[in-house]
């Protein structure tokens, strides 16, 4: 694994955890996604295009409820600076078939994300950790269950 | 079709479109499980594959006819579900028991 651990700064911040938010369908779903990305000024807004992209080509849902919409490899360039954004949907969406209630966009021109990923793939073998995330109403919560495990050698 | 001995595999790529999102969660959830036998995971965008990127790849059935394309001496398993596809467990048990991987 590479070394991604030099920039210390945060991926996922206070600013990109929304939670209690409604939707029609995935399509919206993605679109507010992409839209907070934007918003946070991580990336260009033609970014969410590819994210829509992306989804087309293959369902981005992983399982607990839990989808990771993102962009296509060329979306890459379209990144300004790595980050994520938690959007919480209590009342769910349907996601190709399954039911998500949390959308993490992902933008990421390198591996810069992936002590926050692996930290992902953990909560996700964990079914009490995915259902306070589902569920919290309080964005520190997600900000704390979602910190990179300092303890983990890919992080 | 391609085959492999599980016995031989030492690098599994797991390939997505952009090697962003699913291939990273999944690469942390299989370097886990498959460290045990001394196999290391690493992830690619399905598009810059190569038939030296690893001995098998791992791809959801989507993706499995452009992983083919970029890597046609490579076994490609193809899984549908980011948790809990059998072929995870199929992976495991060649690497672990031997026998032939054919993808």
């Amino acid at each position: 694994m590479p070394d991604t651990t030099s920039d210390t700064t945060p991926l996922l911040l206070r600013e990109g955890v929304l939670l209690g938010l409604a939707t029609t369908d995935r399509t919206d779903a993605v679109r507010q996604a992409g839209q907070v990305l934007v918003d946070i000024d991580a990336v260009e807004p033609a970014y969410v295009d590819s994210m829509h992209e992306r989804e087309a080509m293959v369902s981005s849902f992983v399982g607990e409820g839990f989808a990771i919409p993102h962009g296509t490899d060329e979306g890459r360039a379209l990144v300004r600076r790595a980050s994520l954004a938690f959007l919480q949907f209590p009342e769910g969406v349907d996601w190709a078939g399954q039911t998500a209630y949390v959308a993490i966009a992902i933008a990421a021109a390198e591996d810069e994300h992936m002590g926050v990923m692996s930290r992902l793939a953990q909560v996700l073998l964990e079914p009490d950790t995915a259902e306070r995330l589902r569920t919290t109403d309080d964005p520190e919560e997600v900000l704390a269950l979602l910190a990179p495990d300092p303890t983990d050698p890919t992080h | 079709m391609t085959t492999i001995d599980g016995t031989a595999v030492k690098h599994v790529v797991v390939a997505c479109e952009a090697g962003m999102g699913s291939s990273v969660l999944l690469t942390n959830q299989l370097a886990k499980r498959l460290s045990t036998y001394g196999v290391t995971v690493s992830h690619s965008p399905v598009n810059r594959l190569t038939d030296d990127t690893g001995d098998v790849v791992l791809c959801h059935a989507g993706l499995a006819g452009r992983a083919q394309q970029a890597a046609p001496g490579t076994p490609v398993l193809a899984f549908n579900l980011f948790m809990g596809d059998p072929a995870f467990d199929k992976l495991e048990a060649v690497i672990r028991d031997g026998g032939t991987l054919d993808a």
